[in-house]
């Protein structure tokens, strides 16, 4: 599968000199939907102002469409669409002037502009200046901006910021349309796994300028699983310790508990059986699964 | 193509904007005055409305005001408000991310501020033949000026006028694009222009990058007695090119655009 977006080594420094990226290789595939998760201050708008050239790049190679950033910028650019942090609009024009004016330089058609201001519900506003629109309805225009000339890749940096929740689910079911009936690559960064959970195929974890963890969906899953485990809480846990080892189960003692991997309930049966025969008094057998929200804090915090 | 579509975008945005009206009113302030002191002294212009050098003395009265202060004042907030378009609305990241090249990006911009003194001069050359013929209409004592228009000078005036603001209009840019702070260009603007006023009687003052309008303006009224030894005009356009060549590299290599 080809990459839509690549970065290799991608580095950056502020004047403060305090390191903002720190050899972050992005690898987005063509047709997917890349979330690009990570707290506030993670490096996740420094890395897309990169890959738009909005920041001079100062060490690393960014790839767009195979082709390298810096060279081939117009030609990138004329197929990407973009919303980076809040919404650049014309305050004093109405969002048909705001929207011609994009029309203008990306040449497209004119009815794509009653036609995404209809995509994101805004076809009613009349001669309402922009300025006076709600945060909701300034985020919505520039998505429709930023679809305005059929792009190739969406590079879209907390969409749904200022929606409200019913906002959210229709931008999500907007993002999910684009890509499975029109293909678009969307690369989204949130600091919310579970705002974007639902919509991404790929996921990219990003703290301290640092990319933890990228991979697919059912990757981040995996791991998931792996840190989930089984918790017993016994009235002696060094006997029961003996018993864990004995029928050869690895084990941890945590916070006067007991923690063995996922194993299968019957399984759970025979030692649970163990431990009463050896006059041990099983108080408590709980099964913790991590939810994602849980893993995204534990990657970043690892 | 490309640059057209900029530059037909970059129009766009000023449409309804405090620059596009500022146009307007800087074009026409001056000729009104001068049309309300002709309404109110009506008695005097029969006279004056038949001399020979009636237009002559309209014409460099009506520039007087406009090329000490309106023109550079003018320029100095329509090139801060053009480019506070974009600070103003965090546009700079959206416009960054249009598939233009910077040079058409830096251009697009540069040349609305061009065309929009451009059509200050229209607009104000319009103002000065209704200032000469509205007391004619208002009044049926005032006769219709009977000198021919003096067109050749009206022409070069006006080119010479054009042509020694530039250097204004190219510094402003070149801070206008650099600070965010609309105040920043604004206020430089301001103390240049004001130091350039201050030392207008100064024998070198034509060489102050802002007074090349000023001092041709008094020297070919008579208001200043100086021998200019350089062409002003030159000397505007070698400004203006360094100036312009500056403020493009300082813009294209900037770290951060957006």
């Amino acid at each position: 599968m080809t990459n839509c977006i690549e970065t290799i080594n991608l580095s950056h420094k502020f004047a403060s000199d305090e390191t903002a990226l720190n050899a972050v290789s992005l690898q987005v595939n063509e047709g997917s939907i890349y979330g690009f998760l990570g707290p506030n201050g993670a490096g996740k708008t420094t890395t897309l102002k990169l890959i738009l050239g909005l920041l001079k790049k100062q060490h690393g190679e960014i790839f767009v469409f195979e082709k390298p950033f810096t060279q081939n910028r117009v030609e990138i650019l004329q197929k990407i669409g973009s919303l980076i942090e809040s919404p650049s609009l014309y305050g004093h024009l109405n969002a048909l002037d705001n929207l011609r004016i994009l029309q203008k330089l990306y040449q497209c058609s004119k009815n794509r502009i009653a036609e995404v201001l209809d995509l994101v519900d805004l076809t009613k506003t009349g001669n309402k200046k922009t300025s006076d629109f709600s945060l909701g309805m300034k985020q919505r225009l520039s998505i429709a901006i930023a679809l305005l000339h059929n792009p190739k890749l969406l590079i879209l940096d907390e969409p749904t910021n200022g929606l409200d929740p019913n906002g959210i689910l229709e931008i999500r079911e907007l993002l999910k349309k684009l890509n499975k009936f029109n293909g678009i690559t969307i690369l989204v960064s949130s600091h919310l796994l579970s705002e974007i959970e639902k919509l991404v195929s790929h996921i990219g974890i990003i703290n301290h300028g640092n990319l933890l963890f990228q991979g697919t969906l059912a990757e981040l899953f995996d791991k998931q699983q792996q840190s989930s485990f089984i918790r017993f809480q016994t009235s002696d846990n060094n006997k029961a310790l003996q018993i864990f080892e004995s029928i050869e189960v690895q084990t941890k003692l945590f916070s006067n508990n007991i923690t063995i991997p996922i194993i299968q309930k019957e399984k759970i049966a025979r030692i649970n059986e163990q431990l009463v025969l050896n006059k041990i008094d099983v108080y408590e057998i709980q099964t913790v699964k991590n939810d994602l929200e849980q893993i995204f804090f534990d990657v970043i915090s690892e | 193509m490309k640059f057209i579509n900029s530059f037909q975008s970059e129009w766009l945005k000023k449409k309804r904007s405090l620059a596009s009206w500022l146009v307007i009113v800087g074009a026409f302030f001056t000729p009104t005055i001068v049309l309300l002191v002709r309404l109110k002294n009506h008695q005097a212009l029969p006279k004056l409305n038949v001399a020979e050098d009636f237009w002559m003395k309209l014409w460099f009265t009506s520039w007087e005001s406009m090329t000490i202060l309106l023109l550079p004042m003018g320029i100095i907030l329509a090139t801060g408000l053009i480019a506070q378009i974009e600070y103003k609305n965090n546009a700079w990241k959206q416009l960054h991310t249009t598939p233009q090249s910077y040079t058409t990006i830096f251009l697009a911009k540069f040349f609305v501020i061009l065309v929009m003194i451009f059509e200050v001069f229209v607009l104000f050359n319009l103002g000065f033949l209704l200032s000469a013929y509205i007391p004619s209409i208002v009044f049926s004592d005032v006769p219709f000026p009977t000198a021919p228009i003096p067109y050749l000078l009206i022409l070069e005036t006006n080119v010479k006028f054009f042509v020694e603001c530039l250097p204004i209009l190219a510094l402003q840019y070149l801070l206008s694009l650099h600070y965010k702070n609309f105040l920043v260009p604004i206020g430089a603007g301001f103390i240049i222009w004001a130091l350039g006023i201050g030392m207008v009687s100064w024998q070198y003052s034509y060489f102050f990058p802002y007074m090349q309008a000023t001092v041709d303006f008094l020297v070919s009224s008579d208001n200043l007695k100086r021998e200019i030894p350089i062409n002003l005009q030159l000397l505007s356009c070698v400004y203006f090119v360094i100036i312009t060549i500056v403020s493009y590299i300082l813009y294209a290599t900037k770290n951060e655009k957006g």
